[in-house]
């Protein structure tokens, strides 16, 4: 909402405030003033006439002036194409600031210039208030323009500020000068001083006004005749101007000043356009519908259409027919101010695009008990500027009278709310100068009765609310709640959560953050964990956006690609986040490592591998406490081109696949414009964060030392490495406690088909070990490794 | 005449210990002087040709010298074996500025820093972390919070939604329902730091997708005062003890009253710059006492109990409190980036 200061003057006196006063005291009432603004700007100003007007010696356009600006005679270098000797115009004198900078007096192409005649674009004003021939050229001032004269702003009526008010969704009625003045009145304790019109019937009227539906509660008219209509006058010119509204002819314009000034939009059809004296308002029609700016709409069921003789006359609230319309030649008119639901208003102009000044008054609220101040304002107006003479009665249909709401509260009550010690006199001072009517009914209650134009009052919560605002939260004194001691803090789930995500960046993961919404297309890739059952957007702004995603590794895969773009290649990246599927919601975890793992900067590099990533799996089962007992590893099968399928695994938990990772397949790598060694990873962390998990007790160290002992074989490739383990642990004759694999090789001098490993195996017990155990315990390890898997012994 | 060959042999070793040069030759002056074959040793074995009352003293002198010649020795062999170790040290001298080996500590999103750093100041003012689905109900998001159908501060949130009745939450007010609803009408005190969507385009300062931390307490006799001392408590933890909060009346259709708090400018201290635009102050969080309508609709009787809530914005606390130009940024995750959040706050 743009409020002129100058027009909001007229109502309130704050001569002693400036705008920016005024704004800070709006702003601390609740009501944010965006900006303070002015409508043009401009120092060291004149009005001048020019006395002569010759071609520039040296150049095609410009023109060398003589301008008398009263005290004296300068000489002017203009480059207006209508620069003419006899116009009167603005001039910026040396040492002027303007909008655009400050006038220095100048040699121009060798001829003396001391000022500027300037356009009112040069001044500041906003070109969508000009006409072509103000952006063009310099500013025409009339014959009748005092030469000399020092004040031009306000000569032209240019001397205005603007407020640019946020009007929240709870101050509808803050769309209205009038009701804006009573605010700022109550804000600076002044008097406020709304005028209130009423021009007296002198025939009747055989119109007859009505509503069909119940999203129109309110309508009144008038009829009007012999109106000339003509110019507006220069006051409302200017008003409209400072407050966003471009003039077009004084009936259109009464009909926005008004708005402006009360709130409630005015429609004005063309009587004799009208077949039939009747103004209906009903939803239920069905047709197309050519409105004022000469397009047609299609009107549904639903919308509030005004109709006369059952055709559509108006889209109730949101914009005319061109059938009916005002325009030059009109005599005669009725006047509407009506009330519209605003739901229907929002649906009716969001589904024709089709929004306006008045639309979106009647989508945040309107008053409807005003109408007959209203149109009794406008048909003043129209009296005073339009030669109106005849006016009829007003004809209003109203579905329910007014019922003011009255609400009982206790100083008490609402000082508790607040934290303040406000006094009952206090509250009722405030509440009256808000024009609340307030009556005392006990030592700690009172009544108070909200004013028809405030539409976000209902209850005592919103009482204390008008009482804050106006007297300043500085009154509020600060406590900390005494509350219960009780246990807050992290739940277990939440605690591991943390933990898991400071380990991983412990071991140099970096921690990522990416979008929620993908394509229905990337949805579906590297879904490693095959949760399908996605939701999908209604109304997505992209279709790069338009699936709520199930899994993570897509979007880090995303991050990834945009690093490697920018030359970052070696990345370790992880994300953890709540994965919602119409089935379920639950944690995920996703990992992406690439390229090298960095040792020691450039000198020492080691590139990730599959074992890298299983690696930080089993970290995160044993920062949780969960024995490698209790999980395994199976190899994964997909066909999808997605990972390497020699070279990825499943994790299973508690008999569920709670994870896969492994090496991109070369196919998608490529995809994703990566290069080199690629391991990624997507996990449901739910069944790690809830598991049980048992205090382990302390298990004894033996005083005895081990005993290691390595062995060489030459086994059939395929043997995998957990089965030669267990078997070395099941033969060990219980003496072995650990085997460890340290050399895998496969090449040259070993046969195709086959691998030479090397294990080392710890043994010890509550004891010394002979060497005769020892032996023995490894010749039968020997033996059943040649038994089973036919391994040879290497020397 | 002994004696004297005894002190000529002594000087001729101590000469020759002191100018030997590495433990080889003390090796070889061990031998020539001390080793059975020595002078010494043949000097000792002419002791029983003395005259009884010489041999006494003669054998005195004799040891003497000898346990001198041993000391002597040790303490050569000592130090010659202290300067070979030092040799040998200074020539496995280092270069310390080359790069260390390490695994270096993983960066983080600020996001992240930020959102556990508010956590961790609520959790150690007793608040328990509450969590809630970003796919809600129109009921959750906006009915039981006081937004019925058509309410024009739906227009305030612009909504994704997936059915007419299911939307992306546009807030992370709708679990202040989920928790009131699951409290079954005891006191409530609880964060929820959460995802959020809203349909608007991305650019430098908006995105489709952001974060909140809502913040509920609920209690008997809970008002203004004690929304304020909380509030000015964690933004003097978040951004320093000389941070001054200031409250402005505001509108949320689920607080009333509401506000909207400010906090003293970091970069001017709240004499008034570019990074305020001239206020001193910038706008951080938004909050409210608790409106009736949403403690009656969820199960509390508003005369009995009362409560406040708060929302703050996490990448808006990022961006303030790191300086970072574009909202975007926390969702490329170019590792120069998260590089530079490597510390602990």
């Amino acid at each position: 909402m743009l409020v002129s200061v100058k027009e909001l003057k007229k109502y309130v006196d704050l001569n002693d405030l400036t705008s920016e006063e005024i704004a800070n005291g709006l702003t601390f009432a609740g009501i944010e003033v965006e900006e303070v603004s002015k409508l043009a700007s401009g120092t060291n100003l004149v009005i001048g006439h020019i006395l002569e007007c010759e071609k520039h010696p040296d150049s095609d356009h410009l023109h060398v002036l003589k301008v008398d600006l009263g005290d004296k005679v300068e000489q002017i270098v203009c480059g207006a194409p209508n620069a003419r000797k006899g116009l009167k115009v603005i001039v910026a004198r040396v040492g002027a600031k303007l909008p655009g900078g400050e006038i220095k007096a100048s040699s121009i192409r060798g001829v003396e210039s001391n000022g500027m005649c300037c356009s009112l674009l040069e001044l500041g004003v906003d070109s969508k208030y000009l006409s072509e021939k103000q952006t063009s050229g310099i500013e025409e001032l009339p014959e009748s323009a005092p030469i000399g004269e020092k004040d031009v702003l306000g000569y032209l009526g240019l001397d205005d500020e603007v407020l640019n008010l946020k009007i929240l969704a709870n101050r509808p009625d803050l769309l209205s000068l009038y009701n804006v003045a009573k605010e700022v009145g109550a804000i600076f304790n002044r008097k406020v001083n709304i005028p209130t019109f009423k021009v007296d019937d002198n025939f009747k009227t055989d119109l007859v006004v009505g509503s069909k539906t119940d999203k129109c509660l309110q309508f009144a008219g008038r009829e009007i005749n012999d109106i000339v209509i003509k110019d507006s006058p220069k006051f409302m010119k200017e008003a409209l101007r400072a407050m966003g509204i471009r003039s077009i002819n004084n009936i259109v314009d009464i009909g926005n000043y008004v708005m402006l000034l009360t709130g409630q939009p005015l429609h004005m059809y063309d009587k004799d356009k009208l077949d039939k004296h009747e103004l209906i308002a009903k939803d239920d029609l069905s047709v197309n519908f050519v409105a004022l700016d000469e397009k047609t709409y299609e009107v549904i069921p639903g919308d509030i259409v005004i109709t006369c003789n059952n055709k559509a006359m108006c889209l109730g609230g949101v914009m005319g027919s061109k059938e009916c319309a005002v325009d030059d030649k009109t005599k005669n008119i009725y006047i509407e101010s009506a009330f519209f639901d605003g739901a229907s208003i929002r649906h009716t102009s969001s589904r024709l695009g089709l929004s306006s000044e008045s639309s979106s008054r009647f989508v945040k609220g309107t008053n409807r008990y005003q109408a007959l101040d209203v149109i009794n304002f406008a048909s003043y107006l129209i009296k005073e500027y339009c030669e109106g003479k005849k006016f009829s009665n007003i004809v209003n249909y109203l579905d329910k009278p007014e019922v003011v709401r009255e609400i009982k509260c206790s100083t008490k009550r609402i000082n508790n709310r607040l934290g303040t010690e406000f006094s009952k006199e206090e509250m009722m001072s405030v509440l009256n100068k808000l024009h609340f009517d307030v009556k005392d009914s006990s030592s700690d209650e009172f009544l108070v009765k909200v004013p028809s134009f405030r539409l976000d009052v209902f209850n005592e919560a919103d009482i204390s609310e008008e009482i804050i605002r106006l007297l300043g939260f500085d009154h509020v004194k600060s406590v900390l709640p005494t509350l219960d001691v009780r246990v807050g803090g992290l739940t277990t789930q939440q605690y591991r959560l943390r933990q898991i995500r400071e380990s991983l960046r412990g071991i140099g993961l970096d921690e990522c953050l990416t979008y929620s919404l993908l394509s229905k297309e990337n949805s579906k890739k590297f879904n490693l964990l095959n949760d399908e059952e996605h939701y999908e957007l209604l109304n997505p702004l992209t279709d790069e956006r338009e699936v709520f995603r199930t899994h993570i590794l897509y979007a880090l895969l995303e991050s990834a690609s945009y690093n490697f773009n920018r030359q970052n290649k070696d990345l370790a990246l992880f994300e953890t986040s709540n994965m919602v599927s119409l089935s379920s919601r639950s944690e995920h975890l996703a990992i992406v490592l690439c390229g090298n793992y960095l040792k020691r900067e450039l000198m020492e590099k080691e590139p990730y591998d599959f074992y890298h990533m299983k690696g930080i799996v089993e970290d995160i089962f044993t920062l949780l406490g969960i024995e490698q007992s209790r999980y395994r590893f199976e190899r994964y099968s997909s066909d999808k081109d997605e990972l390497h399928p020699g070279k990825s695994a499943k994790i299973i938990f508690q008999n569920e696949c709670v994870g896969v990772f492994g090496e991109l397949h070369p196919v998608a790598l490529k995809s994703l414009g990566l290069k080199g060694n690629v391991i990624v990873l997507e996990m449901n962390l739910d069944p790690l964060l809830n598991s049980k998990v048992t205090i382990s007790k302390m298990s004894p160290i033996s005083k005895f030392p081990s005993v290691n002992r390595d062995l060489a074989f030459i086994i059939n490739k395929d043997v995998a490495a957990s089965d030669i383990i267990k078997l070395v642990k099941k033969n060990g004759n219980s003496l072995v406690k650990d085997v460890k694999i340290f050399d895998v090789y496969e090449g040259e001098n070993i046969f195709k088909g086959f691998k030479s490993v090397a294990i080392s195996i710890s043994l010890s017990k509550e004891g010394t070990l002979t060497d005769k155990e020892i032996n023995d315990t490894l010749d039968k390890i020997k033996f059943e490794l040649g038994k089973v898997y036919n391994a040879q012994l290497r020397m | 005449m002994e004696n004297k060959n005894i002190n000529e042999i002594y000087s001729l070793a101590m000469n020759e210990i002191q100018q030997s040069e590495d433990t080889n030759k003390l090796q070889e002056l061990k031998i020539k002087f001390l080793a059975k074959k020595s002078v010494l040793s043949s000097l000792m074995s002419e002791l029983a040709n003395l005259p009884p009352e010489e041999r006494k003293e003669f054998g005195k002198n004799l040891n003497d010298v000898r346990n001198r010649i041993s000391e002597e020795l040790a303490k050569k062999e000592a130090e010659l074996r202290k300067n070979e170790l030092d040799k040998k040290l200074k020539s496995e001298t280092i270069d310390i500025t080359l790069p260390s080996r390490k695994v270096e500590l993983g960066g983080q999103n600020p996001f992240y820093v930020v959102k556990d750093e508010i956590t961790d100041i609520f959790l150690n003012m007793g608040f328990e972390v509450a969590d809630g689905p970003e796919v809600e109900t129109d009921l959750f998001n906006f009915e039981l919070l006081n937004i019925p159908k058509d309410h024009p501060a739906r227009d305030m949130q612009d909504t994704f939604y997936i059915s007419d009745n299911v939307l992306l939450r546009t807030h992370t007010s709708p679990v202040q329902a989920h928790v009131m609803q699951e409290a079954n009408g005891k006191p409530i005190r609880i964060i929820c730091p959460g995802k959020t969507y809203r349909r608007d385009d991305d650019d430098a300062t908006h995105s489709h997708q952001f974060a909140q931390i809502e913040g509920l307490v609920i209690d008997k006799n809970i008002n203004i005062g004690h929304l304020k001392a909380t509030l000015e408590l964690f933004a003097k933890k978040m951004f320093g003890e000389k941070r001054e909060i200031r409250l402005r009346p505001s509108y949320f259709p689920f607080t009333e009253p509401s506000v909207e708090v400010d906090i003293t400018c970091a970069n001017c201290g709240g004499k008034g710059c570019s990074m305020c635009k001239g206020t001193g102050y910038i706008e951080i969080l938004g909050g409210g006492m608790v409106h009736p309508n949403v403690l009656k609709m969820n199960g509390y009787d508003p005369d009995e109990y009362s409560g406040f809530a708060f929302g703050i914005g996490i990448e808006r606390v990022a961006i303030l409190r790191f300086g970072i130009d574009d909202i975007r940024r926390f969702y490329q995750n170019d590792v120069r980036f998260l590089h530079q959040y490597r510390r602990k706050a």
